[in-house]
C-alpha cells in the first residue's frame, strides 16, 4: 500500500526579482514499511521536497496523498493536526528544546496529542534508542549522536505511519553515524517504520531499500 | 488536542521558558514589582492627602449639612426656633451657628481690616476643631474676649492678654481682651480672622438671633444627601449645601493632581510594560529556530501565542505579587509616618485601601499582557522552513 505519492509536484521560490523552481513536476511514491533515501546534488530539490511530503510548507501546484488522503489542500489547522499524528521529523541539526531534558523533549509531541501516558511512553521510546540513563539530562549534557537518538525518539513519539529524516548523520562522526544508521534500519526491520531519508552519505544510501535520485527538481532514477 | 491538554503543554513551556534565565526573570519581575507598587503607594499617598485635605476642611469651616440665608438674604432668620427643631433632630450630632461680618481692629496704633466669625464656643466644638487650633494664650470664656489669627497679631505686634479695638461694619467701636492666637490653616481666617462670641457680636451690630450659616454635623457623614430635603422642609430654608459640594474646589484640585500622577504611574507601568515585551521579543528572535520546531512537530499557531501570553502572564502573576506586597509595606510604613503639610498646617499619610490592591493588579497585569501580545504574535507567525533552515 502506497503511504506516500506525489503527482507532477512543483514548488517556485521567488527569490528577490528571479523564480526559482525548486521542484519542477515530481512524481514519487513510498510503500507503507520501505526505507527510502532521497539521494541527488545540493539544490536539487530533497530538502523541499521532503518539506512538502512533511507538510511543512506547500507546493505551488500538483498534489501529495498521504495514505490516500490528500493533504495538499488542507487548511493550516488540519494540517498541523495531520503532521503531529501521521509525521515524524529528524532534522540535520538535533534541533531539540535546549530548556527541556531528553525526556521532556520526547514527551512535548505527546502533550500535544494529548496522549494519557506520555511520560511512560517517552521513557519506553529513550530505551528503544538506548538512552534510558540519559533522561533527565539536558542536550547540553549530551553528545551529538545521544541528541540525535533522543530526536529519533520525539519523532517516534505519536508513531507517526511516516519517519522524515534530513541529513540525520551529516554532523556526527562515523562511529555515532553508524549507530544511527543501525538504529533507523531497526526500525524499520523490527516496527516496519516507513522511513524517507535525505541524505549524501552513500552509505546511508547504500542501507535503505531504494533510492530516489533527484537533480534540478526532477526525480531523475529509482 | 483538547483544550486542557494544550494549557497544561503552553504552561509547561512558558514555565520552562521564564525559568530559563533567572537574572533576566528576576529583572523583569522587579520591574513590573515597581511599576505595581508604585501604583499602590502613590495612590495611597493620594487617598491619604484627599481625605486629611477633606477632613481639615470639615474640621475647619463645614459642617455635614450648611444652612445658609435665602436668596438676597444677609442673614438666617429665625434662628432660636430652628436650633430648637435641630436639638430634637434624629441623627443631627451637633450644631453651630456662625455670624459673618467685617471691621477693623488697632492696637498700638496700628489698624487693619478683619474678617470677624463670632460663633458659640462650646457649640462650635460639636462641629469643628477650630477653636483647638490656638497657638498662644487659651479659649473664649468672657464676652469681652476674642481670638486673633497669627497674621494679625504678627502685623499688629500683639500678644495674648493685651487689648485691642474692634470697630465694627456698623461703627460701633468696643476695646476686647485678645484671648489667645490662632493658626487655623485655611488661608484667609489666619490672614486676618477675628472670632468673638455670638452673642457679643449680634448686639454690636445691632442684630438679634441672627446666623450667616448653621453648621450641622450628623451621626454620618454619608447621610448628609438624605438629610438635605428634609432639613428644608422641617427647618423651612431654600439654600442648603451638604459637605461634599463644600469641598467641590478642594475635589477638583484633587483630581487635577490625580491626573498628574496618573500620568506619572502611566508612564511608569509602560516602561514596564515595555520592558517585559522588549524582553520576551528578544527570547522569540533568539529562539526563532526552536519555535520552528515546535510547530514542525504539531503545535499550533495559536498554542504558540497562548505559551507566550501565559508567559507574559507568568511574569505578571509573580512581578503584580511581589509588587502588591511591596506597595502594602510602603503604604502601612508612610501611614505610620505621616508629614506636615504647611498648606494644610496638618500632618498627612498615606492610606492603604484593599481596592488600590485590586486596582493596581489589574491594571499592571493588563499591561504586561498586552505587552507580550506583539512577540507572542511574532512568535505563532514564525514560518516554519525559515526558523528551521535559517534562511
Amino acid at each position: 500500500m502506497k503511504i506516500i505519492e506525489t503527482r507532477n509536484l512543483k514548488k517556485t521560490y521567488t527569490l528577490g526579482k528571479v523564480e526559482v523552481n525548486a521542484l519542477n513536476g515530481v512524481n514519487a511514491s513510498v510503500e507503507e514499511g520501505e526505507f527510502v533515501a532521497i539521494m541527488g546534488p545540493s539544490g536539487s530539490g530533497k530538502s523541499t521536497f521532503l518539506n512538502m511530503v512533511g507538510m511543512l510548507d506547500v507546493p505551488t501546484s500538483g498534489k501529495i496523498y498521504l495514505n490516500s488522503t490528500e493533504i495538499t489542500k488542507m487548511d493550516e489547522h488540519k494540517r498541523v493536526e495531520y503532521r503531529l499524528r501521521n509525521i515524524g521529523f529528524v532534522f540535520q541539526f538535533f534541533n531539540l528544546f535546549i530548556e527541556l531534558t531528553a525526556l521532556e523533549n520526547v514527551m512535548f509531541p505527546m502533550m500535544l496529542s494529548g496522549h494519557p501516558f506520555y511520560k511512560e511512553r517517552a521513557v519506553e521510546l529513550l530505551e528503544i534508542v538506548g538512552l534510558k540513563a540519559r533522561i533527565n539530562h539536558l542536550p547540553s549534557e549530551l553528545s551529538g549522536g545521544e541528541q540525535q537518538r533522543v530526536t529519533i525518539a520525539r519523532a517516534l513519539a505519536n508513531q507517526p505511519k511516516l519517519l522524515l529524516t534530513d541529513e540525520p548523520t551529516a554532523n556526527l562522526d562515523t562511529r555515532t553515524a553508524k549507530e544511527i544508521m543501525e538504529l533507523f534500519i531497526r526500525l524499520n526491520k523490527e516496527q516496519r517504520q516507513t522511513i524517507i531519508v535525505v541524505t549524501h552519505n552513500p552509505e546511508l544510501g547504500a542501507q535503505a531499500d531504494r533510492i530516489i535520485h533527484f537533480r534540478d527538481g526532477r526525480v531523475v532514477e529509482e | 488536542m483538547g483544550l486542557k491538554s494544550d494549557l497544561v503543554t503552553a504552561l509547561f513551556f512558558a514555565r520552562k521558558d521564564t525559568g530559563k534565565n533567572l537574572r533576566v526573570f528576576a529583572l523583569i519581575i522587579l520591574a513590573i514589582a515597581f511599576a505595581t507598587a508604585n501604583i499602590i503607594i502613590i495612590n495611597g499617598f493620594m487617598d491619604g492627602f484627599s481625605n486629611s485635605l477633606v477632613d481639615a476642611t470639615l474640621d475647619i469651616s463645614s459642617g455635614h449639612i450648611n444652612i445658609y440665608p435665602k436668596e438676597n438674604d444677609r442673614y438666617v432668620e429665625g434662628l432660636g426656633i430652628k436650633e430648637l427643631k435641630l436639638d430634637g433632630m434624629e441623627n443631627v450630632a451637633a450644631y453651630s451657628s456662625r455670624l459673618y461680618s467685617s471691621g477693623t481692629l488697632s492696637y498700638n496704633g496700628k489698624t487693619k481690616t478683619i474678617k470677624i466669625v463670632a460663633l458659640d464656643p462650646e457649640k462650635e466644638h460639636g462641629v469643628t476643631k477650630i477653636l483647638e487650633k490656638i497657638e498662644e494664650g487659651g479659649e473664649l470664656t468672657k464676652e469681652n474676649e476674642i481670638l486673633i489669627s497669627y497674621r494679625l497679631a504678627e502685623d499688629l505686634r500683639a500678644r495674648a492678654g493685651e487689648e485691642a479695638t474692634l470697630v465694627f461694619e456698623n461703627g460701633v467701636s468696643k476695646t476686647y481682651r485678645i484671648k489667645g492666637i490662632i493658626r487655623i490653616g485655611a488661608t484667609d481666617l489666619d490672614e486676618n480672622g477675628v472670632i468673638m462670641y455670638m452673642n457679643e457680636a449680634n448686639n454690636a451690630l445691632g442684630l438679634s438671633g441672627k446666623a450667616s450659616i448653621i453648621m450641622i454635623k450628623l451621626s454620618k457623614r454619608e447621610l448628609a444627601e438624605e438629610y438635605r430635603d428634609f432639613l428644608k422642609k422641617e427647618l423651612g430654608v431654600s439654600k442648603v449645601k451638604v459637605w461634599s459640594e463644600e469641598i467641590e474646589a478642594i475635589t477638583g484640585f484633587m483630581n487635577t493632581v490625580k491626573k498628574m500622577t496618573d500620568t506619572v504611574i502611566a508612564v511608569g507601568l509602560f516602561a514596564a510594560a515595555v520592558s517585559v515585551g522588549v524582553i520576551i521579543y528578544v527570547n522569540v528572535i533568539y529562539r526563532r529556530r526552536q519555535i520552528g520546531i515546535m510547530k514542525a512537530v504539531g503545535m499550533k499557531s495559536s498554542l504558540i501565542f497562548t505559551v507566550y501570553l501565559m508567559e507574559a502572564l507568568l511574569l505578571a502573576g509573580v512581578g503584580v505579587a511581589a509588587g502588591d506586597a511591596l506597595g502594602y509595606i510602603g503604604t502601612k510604613y508612610l501611614e505610620t509616618r505621616p508629614f506636615y503639610c504647611p498648606i494644610i498646617k496638618e500632618y498627612i499619610s498615606a492610606k492603604f485601601y484593599t481596592y488600590l490592591l485590586y486596582d493596581a493588579s489589574i491594571v499592571s497585569t493588563a499591561a504586561v499582557v498586552v505587552a507580550g501580545m506583539y512577540p507572542a504574535l511574532i512568535a505563532s507567525r514564525t514560518n516554519i522552513i525559515k526558523a528551521i533552515w535559517g534562511t
